[in-house]
């Protein structure tokens, strides 16, 4: 009797942390009179079902130029950061130095660091190097807050595979960097998995840094093209929560296959 | 002797690995952290403003910009209106991710479905939250307003995020949802960790539910429970997207936190020197909680 009653209180809770996107999914999949209305249906009719709202939007709207924009920068920022990241992560778990400390400390600043502050030397930078409206300034921009925790994560990871499987593998013939590749990365697969949904959710999430470095909407991305519906005279709701539902695919297709690689690392509490 | 020496070969070969795996990570943390930050601190010393938004080099070295941001009143405005944010939703996501913690942490059918489920708002980008919430807090048609309306606690319709007394309420809301989860997650797990034993031990005692939350769940969670905390207000604290894809600071300053309007300053007025005053008024803050909680964070990060 108890465990029915709190399995039906956290479904209950649970359904209403989740109203927000069940109410996305809704509005995107209803004709727009339903939802337009004084007195939405909470539950609307399966036969109402339509997918007008996603063809609208992306007939009116680069949705899916800004969905490939947003595709390649987050891809290329996990690549980028997780190599950095990876590499650093390991010298920091198996090798004593300084560099330990300042690890940390970089990360500690890293999340006192505002991104609408560091987005200010950040256009300067990029200005002069002539790659503002360039994809490439968001994909450095992106490193610059996903190495820290990227790091400090593989370090965690890297600890918990035992030093003595390099040192076997040394014995064997290895040299360090052979170790390190054919022996204890294997190893760290699941660990490196983790890591790299983080950072694609980090980049994926980015505004600050696509806002201000990229002024041309042919390179918007999709956060950018989410605000851009904001403010104007008539929000076109339907179009865009379809939007919005498209933004989140990758999101929960992730969530999907790696849930349980999530729920552990944002446990340790690397993230946020 | 004879063996001293392959020790300290292996030892410097190893330390040159070590030095050459961590050389990009030192190289992205110079270019992209520290040498932004020295920007900002000598873009902040710069006397005036510069004719050139991408060269403030000529202009001369003082302290003018610091005594025309801290001597202006709407920059303490700010600075409560941050505070403000960051307090009220904070203080309502910690303590709704700590109950929620508690309830996952029973035994029931299909929890861990559940927990998985309520983690998703955390991985929503703060832009599709602003957009989640604008429409769901739309003054014609979004469902709060009707739902307010069907239970007769308005008569007319709420602006929440154009009326300036609604505003602050309104991205607040958002904050939570999108922080609950990190809060339900990093409790939950030190929970898992407490010992079954302690809870039969306090039962035994005659210790009823509350008293065995007050002297046995809290000192075995309270560790995790305050480095979330601050954690948490450290993100809120810098947010920016919620409120600037939502109100963008308005209406009438009523949202302006210091992030938002240090972006301003630089991107809407060209004031660069006068935002990265404001930056440096908000790390001044973050040093502060940072040296507050320095022991949770020490056992974290050093």
């Amino acid at each position: 009797m108890r465990e029915l009653r709190l399995s039906l209180a956290a479904v209950v809770l649970t359904g209403i942390i989740l109203f927000p996107i069940y109410w996305m999914l809704v509005t995107a999949s209803v004709p727009s009179h339903i939802v337009l209305s004084r007195s939405p249906p909470l539950i609307p009719q399966w036969s109402d079902m339509t997918f007008a709202a996603y063809a609208g939007v992306l007939g009116r709207r680069p949705v899916g130029t800004w969905l490939v924009n947003s595709v390649v920068v987050a891809c290329a920022s996990v690549a980028l950061s997780l190599v950095i990241a990876t590499l650093a992560g390991y010298s920091l778990s198996r090798f004593r130095s300084r560099a330990q400390e300042a690890s940390g400390l970089t990360l500690l600043v890293s999340k006192m660091l505002p991104g609408s502050l560091i987005v200010i030397p950040f256009y300067i930078m990029f200005a002069n190097a002539g790659l503002v409206n360039n994809r490439l300034a968001l994909v450095i921009a992106n490193t610059s807050v996903g190495v820290p925790f990227a790091t400090w994560m593989m370090k965690g990871f890297f600890d918990g595979i035992p030093p003595d499987m390099d040192a076997a593998a040394r014995i064997d013939g290895c040299n360090r960097m052979q170790a390190l590749w054919y022996v204890v990365l294997p190893a760290a697969k699941p660990g490196i998995a983790a890591c790299a949904v983080y950072l694609f959710i980090v980049a994926w999430a980015d505004f600050v840094f696509a806002r201000t470095l990229v002024t041309d909407p042919r390179l918007w991305t999709v956060t950018t093209g989410l605000a851009s519906f904001v403010g104007e005279h008539n929000v076109d709701w339907p179009g865009l929560m379809a939007a919005g539902t498209l933004s989140m695919l990758p999101v929960f297709i992730l969530f999907l296959l790696l849930e349980p690689f999530l729920v552990s690392g944002l446990s340790a509490g690397s993230v946020k | 002797m004879g063996m001293a020496r392959p020790i300290s070969r292996m030892e410097r070969e190893d330390r040159r690995f070590a030095f050459v795996l961590l050389a990009p990570a030192l190289v992205a943390t110079g270019l992209l952290i520290l040498y932004p930050m020295y920007l900002v601190v000598m873009l902040s010393l710069r006397e005036g403003k510069s004719m050139n938004f991408l060269d403030s080099s000529g202009l001369p070295l003082g302290l003018s910009h610091y005594r025309d941001v801290l001597s202006d009143p709407a920059t303490w405005a700010s600075a409560v209106t941050t505070l403000v944010y960051t307090a009220g939703s904070m203080g309502p996501a910690f303590l709704g991710g700590f109950a929620f913690a508690l309830l996952l942490n029973e035994r029931f059918p299909g929890r861990r479905w559940l927990r998985s489920l309520a983690l998703l708002p955390w991985a929503v980008p703060g832009v599709l939250v602003s957009v989640l919430f604008l429409w769901l807090l739309d003054a014609s048609y979004g469902i709060v307003n009707a739902a307010l309306r069907d239970l007769g606690l308005i008569s007319r319709d709420v602006a929440w995020f154009t009326d300036e007394r609604t505003a602050m309420a309104a991205v607040i809301a958002p904050t939570i949802w999108k922080s609950m989860p990190f809060f339900t997650l990093t409790i939950l797990a030190a929970l898992q960790a407490v010992p079954e034993e302690l809870y039969e031990a306090a039962r035994m005692d005659g210790a009823n539910r509350l008293q065995r939350l007050r002297f046995v769940t809290w000192p075995a969670v309270r560790g995790a429970a305050v480095l979330a905390l601050v954690l948490n207000t450290l993100w809120a604290f810098r947010e920016f997207d919620i409120i600037f894809a939502t109100t963008g600071g308005g209406p009438y300053r009523a949202t302006e936190t210091l992030g938002i309007r240090a972006y301003q300053e630089a991107f809407s007025y060209f004031e660069i020197g006068r935002a990265c005053v404001l930056g440096m008024v908000m790390l001044a803050f973050a040093m502060v909680l940072v040296l507050a909680a320095r022991r949770p964070l020490q056992k974290e990060f050093f």
